[in-house]
């Protein structure tokens, strides 16, 4: 570890300052000259026939620019990996909140105004909004092809699921579910969109996936990829909601309408209606031990919502349904995903990506399995957790893994032992363990990987291009930690470009945790390619061989010789005379050791490494509200290694603050088919004093395939939290809570009718 | 019809003159170019528009603008002086900003607590932020790179840092 | 969040206020703070063409004892307040409840006067408030009329106020003996929530200390408008004070009865009305408790 200079050591962000101070444009803050305000005009019913649009008094009202609704485009079908997916709604509108017009207009209250004054006929349709309830024969249909209202189904199986649990002593058999909840990144949703003379669209926005969506767009605007550029300004979190939506190909459209730039920031109210909310899903789980507690057979069937359209979550239930496959030593599994669409919201990515959903159900079930064997919770992970060198029943190749140290290193630091023995009335201890991925192969479709462009000026300056993504988890500072390592020279010195896509490289984005690793190792191939560059003219100086040259601090020097160096920067400018101006740019790719997995069994190294985590909670339940406090709490995190700890604890500080706010507080509530709590009011995300102080634990244990060693951490952060709380629920009460989010209310009668027993 | 308000914002004198309909919030972010006070939510329950008004934090997006004649308000960029305000220092250097969406009014609770009570204590900087939503951090290192500008908190952990190192 | 235009014009005093207010009729609304007001007109649940805006008018911003009173101008903000050394030193209860209410941000603008008038039967202020007998000095250009505050509010959001007055004043009688109160508000986060039930209970010890000469139950978000409940109060007034600690889960049990909350998102009615018995135990037994062990204020 003390090899390294910069990475594993705690940087600020390194637009830490700008933020803070406020100079920081978010992508709500820019502004171009001419550019006009656009507004949605969303649809007030879960299902309705549309039967007519008058929007001439709209565009009558002074100051309104454009109007548009489906007519204004080219009525393509499409979707990111689906094609029931219509700029504006076509003939119908399929839940509260679709798309159905919208103006652009030279400030906002005009173009409110202007919302108001477009007429719309609706003839209002029967709707469903549950998921099983849609999947029943005679349910109203949200997409005609789509019988019984099953967007896409998925199955795998392995081993012998059966005869496992027949040898089985103990069988666990349970439903639970896991609700919708939003991400509440505390910038709305934000496109601005230009059109030049050519029709070449220009797009500002907060995207995970500046690439992808415009592959998704190219498609949906009727024009190639290449006419789509996205550039990517700082913006204000995503977690993984800010993929595709309809919001920036309105915005577009409304730029081609009004020939002007045009700037679409959802209200608050249009970002919990219209987001991407997580998918909520019904996971049937039946899972089977020995009486040692060695794991025989797990068997789930998820039924999430897809919403009206789908986005991701037919991958979501997909990803539930055998992820967590690979977290303990499965031998025997069966798992039977449906997506099913319903009269909601569109459903999509949220950080952990159905391994979160399912997660919460697998580490409740393994905890009771845990206590009708009277096993300690830790043991029977350590006992089953997959280590290192393994590969697991899908054939994930597992290098590294921190699962066991991450187990007793968090039950050591709460005193695990002495607090599960020393049993207090409604107080509780739990812990739950989780795996991720760093990089989603079938995700990524047409290829995976990274790559990076790291330019070096004629006096130093550094600067790294990438294609990802960085949402405020800090992606900007890991990847000049690790080209400033790779380059050999102070941090200062580094600096990271805004991605845009007629520059950078074609990244694949953020998601599936794979950033740091992915992105990251692109970027180091490209630092690597412009050290070789800068070091042979550093040879020539020198009068050394390429391979002996080094470069630490700033400073290139001979193997062996440091006291005669070259400052970086000197060589820097020595390389730029030498080709004339031409630039020193280095270039470079990462290609990951995955495949696509086998279409039928699903078997294939999906990604170049996976982390691990074990978190442990401590909560005081109060017999008097049945609300719950959570007064402590272990995350340790097997990262392979930290290229910035400080920002790495910051990332699972955060992702435990979601999921107890999931666990405690956070619901989207739905009746007569629209969500009546689209609010900060009554949705309720946690505040400064509803989080503990989170005691993170970093392992290390060097991955072979990450950059520098690393994997990942933004959705392993959240996944094990909400089983750590509700199993600690569980030790304080004897209550097994098996729907999210816990219920003060359903605990409080819960623990009345137990009273008498105790 | 127009109203006119005389404000100072960070100092400098501003004479306006506003539809009565607008907020504060948008005056600066629009009409001033100030868009550093950020708009979460409009409605007054996530503190991104966090400025102080004579000192006091408020929700911009819930004050008229009207209502901000003859005060003095403080938005983010006005709190730096030569240097970047100690609270800006401790927030980036203790990580208490990811995204930085929700820093700017953060450091504005932050900065109307400390002027006014410089030593609190951990429930009191809780409770002064506790109309400030966060959902990158977690909260903790944004209390930590508040407890680093208070005597005691600093005090007290550069003598816990002593202990462990004997 | 567009808010319809307006016409505004700021009051320099409350006599002009008052007969701007004349003047305007039904068309004008008054505001103070406005984090009620200008998040209703933002929803469009209220469109005023009119706004007279009384937030300058420092004339109704104080706390001061009067007599053997206490008089809050209507203008004071809840921060103001929550800390104010004389409503800490005499009505405690009323510090503890305005300071929960919303955020800092929140308490730092909106005012008492404003909470009372906008009279959701949520508010923090009113419980206590209503546990305390205070009255109300309601202000129009020809008269100034005193009222319960009790007697104040008709259903949620409604009050007795007519075209033409503004409340002014708030007035409470300072407790003649030792009393002790405590406010309980149900939230579903640890900070910043609507109030989801709230119990006030407040009770003042006889001279003689040994009893309880006055009782007071006030619940907030379990009817249509704060309540009083004498039924709870009765069982007991008058008691001494160790007996009377026997008998608060009665008290409680009838509270909770009497209580007639809603099913809604936040909350269900029979949650609401099993809290109201909860809190309203913690609440009598702090305070009794403390009037036992001779402290209160």
């Amino acid at each position: 570890m003390s090899e390294l200079d910069i990475v594993g050591k705690s940087y600020p962000q390194i637009d830490g300052l700008q933020k803070a101070m406020g100079k920081t444009k978010f992508v709500t803050d820019l502004i171009l000259p001419g550019m006009l305000y656009g507004r949605t005009l969303r649809s007030p019913y879960p299902h309705a026939k549309i039967k007519n649009i008058d929007t001439s008094r709209a565009s009558a009202l002074a100051g309104v620019k454009a109007v548009v609704t489906y007519a204004d485009t080219p009525g393509i079908k499409f979707g990111p990996r689906s094609e029931d997916w219509t700029i504006f709604a076509a003939d119908k509108a399929r839940f509260h909140g679709d798309e159905v017009a919208a103006v652009a207009a030279i400030d906002e209250d005009t173009a409110e105004e202007a919302l108001e004054l477009i007429e719309v006929e609706y003839e209002a349709l029967p709707f469903v909004t549950d998921p099983l309830e849609a999947m029943q024969p005679g349910a109203p249909l949200v997409h005609d092809d789509k019988p019984l209202n099953i967007a896409a189904e998925f199955s795998v199986e392995a081993g012998d699921v059966d005869r496992a649990f027949d040898d089985s002593h103990i069988i666990y058999e349970e439903r639970y579910y896991t609700n919708q909840v939003y991400q509440a990144y505390m910038e709305p949703m934000a496109a601005l969109a230009d059109v030049d003379l050519s029709g070449r669209i220009t797009l500002w926005t907060g995207t995970q996936i500046p690439n992808m969506m415009r592959m998704t767009y190219a498609k949906a605007l009727g024009v190639s990829p290449d006419n789509i550029r996205v550039i990517v300004p700082d913006y204000g979190g995503a977690f993984g909601a800010k993929m595709e939506n309809n919001i920036h190909l309105v915005a577009a459209i409304l730029a081609q309408k009004a020939r002007t730039p045009v700037k679409l920031v959802n209200t608050r109210y249009d970002d919990f209606i219209a987001g991407n909310p997580r998918v909520p899903m019904y996971i049937d789980i039946k899972l089977g031990a020995t009486k040692e507690g060695v794991l025989t057979a797990k068997e789930v069937k998820v039924v999430g919502s897809a919403g009206a359209r789908l986005v991701y979550s037919m991958v979501i239930v997909a990803t539930a349904c055998y992820r967590v496959d690979s977290l303990y030593r499965f031998k025997h599994v069966r798992s039977k995903g449906y997506t099913v669409y319903t009269h909601t919201v569109p459903t999509a990515c949220f950080r952990g990506f159905g391994n979160s959903q399912m997660t919460f159900v697998l580490e409740s079930a393994l905890d009771m399995i845990a206590d009708q064997l009277n096993i300690d919770p830790a043991e029977i992970r350590i006992k089953n957790g997959v280590g290192p060198n393994e590969t697991s029943i899908h054939g994930w190749k597992i290098n590294s893994s921190g699962l066991k140290d991450c187990v007793i290193q968090a039950t050591q630091k709460v005193d695990w032992q002495k607090k599960r023995q020393k049993k207090e009335t409604l107080k509780g201890i739990g812990l739950a363990c989780c795996n991720h991925v760093s990089g989603n192969r079938p995700f990524a479709r047409e290829f995976d990987g990274g790559a990076g462009i790291v330019r070096v000026g004629r006096d130093g300056r550094v600067t790294v291009y990438h294609g990802e993504s960085d949402m405020g988890q800090g992606q900007k500072t890991t990847f000049a930690q690790i080209a400033a390592e790779r380059l050999g020279v102070p941090l200062q010195m580094v600096h990271v470009a805004d991605v845009d896509t007629d520059i950078s490289p074609f990244g694949l984005g953020s998601f599936a945790t794979r950033g740091t690793l992915m992105g990251g190792n692109g970027v180091l191939a490209a630092a690597e390619d412009a050290f070789r560059q800068l070091a042979e003219i550093a040879a020539e100086i020198l009068e050394a061989r390429v391979e002996d040259i080094e470069c630490r601090q700033g400073k290139f020097f001979v193997d062996g010789s440091p006291e005669r160096s070259l400052p970086f920067q000197e060589v820097a400018a020595q390389a730029t005379f030498a080709r004339h101006g031409a630039p020193v740019v280095g270039t470079g790719f990462y290609k990951p050791p995955t495949v696509l997995p086998d279409p039928e069994t699903k078997y294939g190294n999906i990604s170049p490494a996976y982390p691990f985590a074990c978190q442990v909670a401590e909560v005081e339940v109060d017999p008097n509200t049945g609300q719950v406090t959570v007064t402590n709490f272990v995350a340790a995190h097997d990262v392979g290694r930290a290229i910035n700890p400080m920002a790495t604890e910051g990332q699972i500080r955060g992702g435990v603050a979601q999921g107890l706010g999931w666990t405690l507080m956070e619901d989207m509530a739905y009746e007569n088919g629209k969500i009546i709590n689209p609010d900060f009011v009554d949705y309720i995300v946690p505040s400064a004093l509803d989080v503990p102080d989170i005691k993170p634990i970093l392992v290390e244990p060097v991955e072979p395939n990450g950059p520098y060693g690393a994997k990942g951490i933004g959705e392993p952060a959240l996944n094990p939290t909400m089983a750590a709380i509700t199993n600690a629920i569980y030790n304080a009460t004897g209550i097994r809570v098996k729907n999210l989010p816990v219920s003060p209310e359903k605990l409080l009668s819960a623990l009345k009718q137990k009273e008498p027993a105790d | 019809m127009r109203v006119p308000i005389n404000i100072t914002v960070n100092g400098d004198e501003y004479h306006l003159e506003v539809k009565p309909n607008r907020v504060l919030l948008d005056v600066l972010r629009e009409d001033l170019g100030l868009t550093g006070t950020k708009k979460g939510c409009g409605l007054g329950k996530c503190g991104a528009c966090t400025i102080l008004l004579d000192g006091r934090p408020v929700h911009s997006c819930l004050l008229l603008a009207a209502h901000a004649d003859r005060r003095e308000i403080t938005t983010i960029e006005g709190i730096a002086t030569e240097e970047p305000h100690p609270l800006q220092v401790a927030f980036v250097e203790k990580g208490a900003v990811q995204c930085g969406f929700c820093t700017p009014g953060m450091i504005n609770a932050a900065k109307a607590l400390l002027d006014n009570n410089p030593d609190p204590d951990e429930a009191e900087i809780k409770s002064a932020i506790a109309g400030n939503l966060c959902r990158c951090t977690g909260y903790n290192q944004i209390i930590s790179a508040i407890q680093s500008c208070t005597p005691s908190k600093s005090d007290r952990r550069a003598a816990e840092r002593g202990k462990s190192n004997e | 969040m567009r808010i319809r235009s307006f016409d505004y014009w700021e009051a320099p005093s409350l006599d002009d206020a008052l007969t701007e207010l004349e003047i305007s009729g039904a068309d004008a609304k008054v505001i103070a703070g406005g984090t009620d007001l200008v998040l209703n007109m933002k929803k469009k649940k209220i469109l005023p063409r009119r706004i007279i805006s009384l937030h300058n008018l420092k004339e109704l911003d104080f706390v001061r004892a009067q007599n053997s009173e206490i008089h809050i101008g209507a203008l004071s903000r809840h921060a103001d307040i929550a800390d104010h050394p004389l409503l800490k030193t005499h009505l405690p209860i009323l510090c503890e409840a305005v300071g929960l209410i919303g955020s800092w941000q929140i308490r730092n603008v909106g005012t008492i006067g404003g909470n009372i008038c906008n009279a959701s039967p949520a508010a923090d202020s009113i419980p206590p408030l209503m546990a305390l007998d205070a009255q109300l000095i309601l202000a129009s250009k020809t008269a100034e009329k005193k009222i319960s505050l009790d007697s104040f509010f008709t259903g949620p959001g409604e009050t007795v106020l007519e075209n033409g007055q503004i409340l002014k004043e708030i007035v409470i009688e300072l407790p003649k003996q030792r009393s002790a109160g405590c406010y309980l508000k149900l939230r579903r986060r640890k900070a910043v929530d609507v109030s989801l039930a709230g119990v006030a209970f407040q009770a003042e010890a006889e001279s003689d200390g040994t009893r309880l000469a006055k009782v007071a139950v006030a619940l907030g978000s379990v009817a249509p408008t704060p309540i009083r409940v004498p039924d709870a109060e009765a069982v007991l007034t008058g008691l001494p004070i160790a007996e009377a600690m026997t008998k608060i889960s009665d008290c409680a049990r009838i509270a909770a009865q009497t209580a007639s909350p809603i099913d809604d998102v936040r909350a269900s009615a029979s949650y609401r009305r099993t809290i109201v018995d909860v809190f309203l135990q913690q609440c009598a037994q702090k305070a009794l408790g403390a009037l036992k062990n001779g402290g209160g204020n």
